[in-house]
């Protein structure tokens, strides 16, 4: 029997026969299902992605007519980082013109709200050469990155260096002191790009700081959705469950820690998102048809759920993308196309 | 043989996060005669397994991991010590320098593989944690040991692990150690690509590859 060409979650190829490929696809469902207490994938929805993986192409490509919306996260940085020299503002265009960008997001290479909030001034003349020379909603984005606001960087005691010494009360109460900073912080910078013009804001790796980073991204959410109820905001996840790094965080009386996409999403839209990004680790050591089936897995539990819109996080180790510096593109548009053709999403 | 009730005990000490009662449960099987190694392999690591794998679930969080984890070092403190009483009597079969390398503070799993080592006749330096590179270099020179260890549990500390090999290669130390790479995102194609000499999965697998590395070493 002839062999499939694959690759692991680290990007490194692989060999399988059709069985290893149908066995991993059906090992990555049972995975996430049973992480997240939902339904595996159908057996024609499993069959679907082992079709793509048999197709030994190197690119393939999403059914006509079945083409969802293009955005970005961190893309005023993304063509410097291939050394090309160019501007914010023209990285933009380029997105907009030339890679069929859908939205754009201009956003600053700290990429967090407590250092964007000092400089604001200063990104608002790039925002307004962007909102003159560009046709697509534009957003700001940042990270909540609650990390930032504890010693040594920020004002409060590190939970980091409390938790080890058993002091988890203390721990936990510097967590709370920090959500209430990162949110004043948020709440600041959007409030001034909105008022300035941006169309939206994206409030980017939400929970990579665990419980706390959530909870500070569905208060700030909800503040700004009670003050600027047009304002498009897209909340977008750090990783597949929430991490309890504190452990007893509640909204609305839904404890945080342990949540998966589909209640991630109910508290996002809630809370007044308008957008929001699932983001599934990826394992390095799983195979690329195990990781795209799991995470198809979780995103269409959570689409199917979801009254806002969903865009899924593709990209550098998430969501079926193996992580590697450069995404390898028969990778990236297999794991494209079985998350868009299954879980019916409305944007990437 | 370690009876189901001490296995269930130990699950329960971990997940409650009692560094006492794990203690003392630890001292008194020892006490009554049971095999420390036993103790670790049925009782403790799959405690810690499973403590592990909630935390990787969302099922448990990090309070409860940190005071599980804190417990599980006691134990293995414990079984260390008993172990090290009782290594004078096993025969070496080599040296071994242990570390987690530079950046990277997680040192559980690396205690156990230790604990195992030595209780499979290895002498052990385990140099503790955070460990910069220059350091194992300089501390495997200085006790002379066959192998170099070393435990990354983070993709950001993988690359200390390459560090290593390189800079072996740069002080011309390179044949005179046998590496070995461990830890959560290791893996064999890493340990290949990096060219250290074996992966070892979990602390047997590192007993085990120990034992073939040592054999090739002096065949």
């Amino acid at each position: 029997m002839s062999k499939i060409l694959t690759r692991f979650g680290d990007g490194y190829k692989v060999e399988l026969t059709e069985d290893e490929v149908k066995a991993d696809i059906e090992e990555g469902c049972n995975d996430a299902a049973s992480r997240a207490g939902i339904e595996p994938l159908a057996r024609d929805e499993q069959e679907h992605i082992f079709e793509m993986f048999k197709n030994q192409d190197t690119l393939v490509g999403i059914e006509r007519g079945r083409e969802v919306v293009m955005t970005y996260d961190g893309m005023s940085s993304k063509i410097r980082r291939a050394h090309i020299v160019i501007d914010r503002v023209q990285s933009l265009q380029v997105f907009e013109r030339a890679l069929g960008a859908d939205t754009l997001e201009l956003s600053h290479i700290d990429y967090s709200f407590k250092p964007c909030k000092p400089i604001n001034g200063f990104e608002l003349p790039d925002l307004d050469l962007l909102l003159n020379s560009t046709v697509a909603p534009v957003y700001y984005g940042a990270m909540p990155n609650l990390g930032l606001y504890s010693q040594p960087d920020g004002p409060c005691p590190n939970p980091a260096d409390l938790l080890p010494l058993g002091k988890i009360d203390e721990a936990r109460q510097a967590y709370e002191e920090a959500i209430e900073h990162a949110v004043s912080d948020i709440v600041f910078v959007a409030s001034a790009m909105y008022e300035a013009g941006v169309d939206g804001i994206n409030i980017d790796t939400v929970g990579a700081a665990g419980d706390a980073d959530f909870l500070t991204a569905l208060k700030a959410t909800e503040i700004l959705k009670e003050k600027y109820p047009a304002m498009g905001i897209e909340m977008g996840m750090a990783g597949e469950f929430v991490l309890g790094m504190h452990g007893n965080l509640s909204w609305r009386g839904v404890k945080l820690a342990g949540l998966y996409p589909q209640d991630q999403v109910r508290l996002a839209q809630q809370a007044g998102a308008t957008i929001f990004g699932p983001a599934i680790n990826i394992v390095t050591s799983g195979t690329l048809p195990w990781n795209v089936a799991r995470s198809v897995t979780f995103c269409k539990a959570c689409s199917e759920v979801s009254e806002i819109p969903v865009h899924a996080n593709l990209g550098m180790g998430v969501c079926g993308i193996p992580l590697t510096l450069t995404v390898p593109v028969d990778a990236l548009s297999r794991a494209t196309k079985a998350h868009v053709e299954i879980c019916r999403l409305d944007g990437l | 043989m370690i009876e189901q009730g001490v296995v269930e005990s130990a699950g329960q000490c971990l997940i409650k996060g009692s560094k006492e009662e794990a203690v003392s449960l630890a001292r008194q099987v020892i006490d009554g005669g049971a095999d420390p190694v036993e103790l670790m392999n049925l009782a403790f690591i799959p405690a810690i397994n499973e403590v592990g794998d909630r935390f990787g679930r969302g099922q448990l969080f990090l309070p409860e991991l940190i005071t599980a984890a804190d417990a599980m070092k006691a134990v293995t403190d414990v079984v260390n010590e008993v172990l090290s009483a009782t290594t004078t009597v096993r025969s070496n079969k080599g040296t071994i320098l242990i570390a987690t390398v530079k950046g990277d503070v997680h040192d559980i799993g690396k205690c156990i593989v230790t604990s195992l080592l030595q209780a499979n006749g290895f002498r052990v330096h385990d140099i503790g944690r955070d460990i910069d590179t220059e350091k194992i270099v300089e501390q495997a020179v200085q006790h002379d040991v066959d192998i170099i260890g070393t435990s990354a549990l983070l993709t950001t500390t993988m690359p200390r692990q390459k560090e290593l090999e390189e800079l072996l290669k740069a002080k011309g130390l390179r044949e005179k150690f046998k590496t070995m790479v461990g830890g959560a995102p290791v893996t064999p194609r890493w340990a290949q690509r990096i060219g250290a000499d074996a992966y070892a999965e979990d602390a047997q697998d590192g007993v085990r590859k120990a034992e073939q590395l040592l054999a090739i070493a002096v065949s």
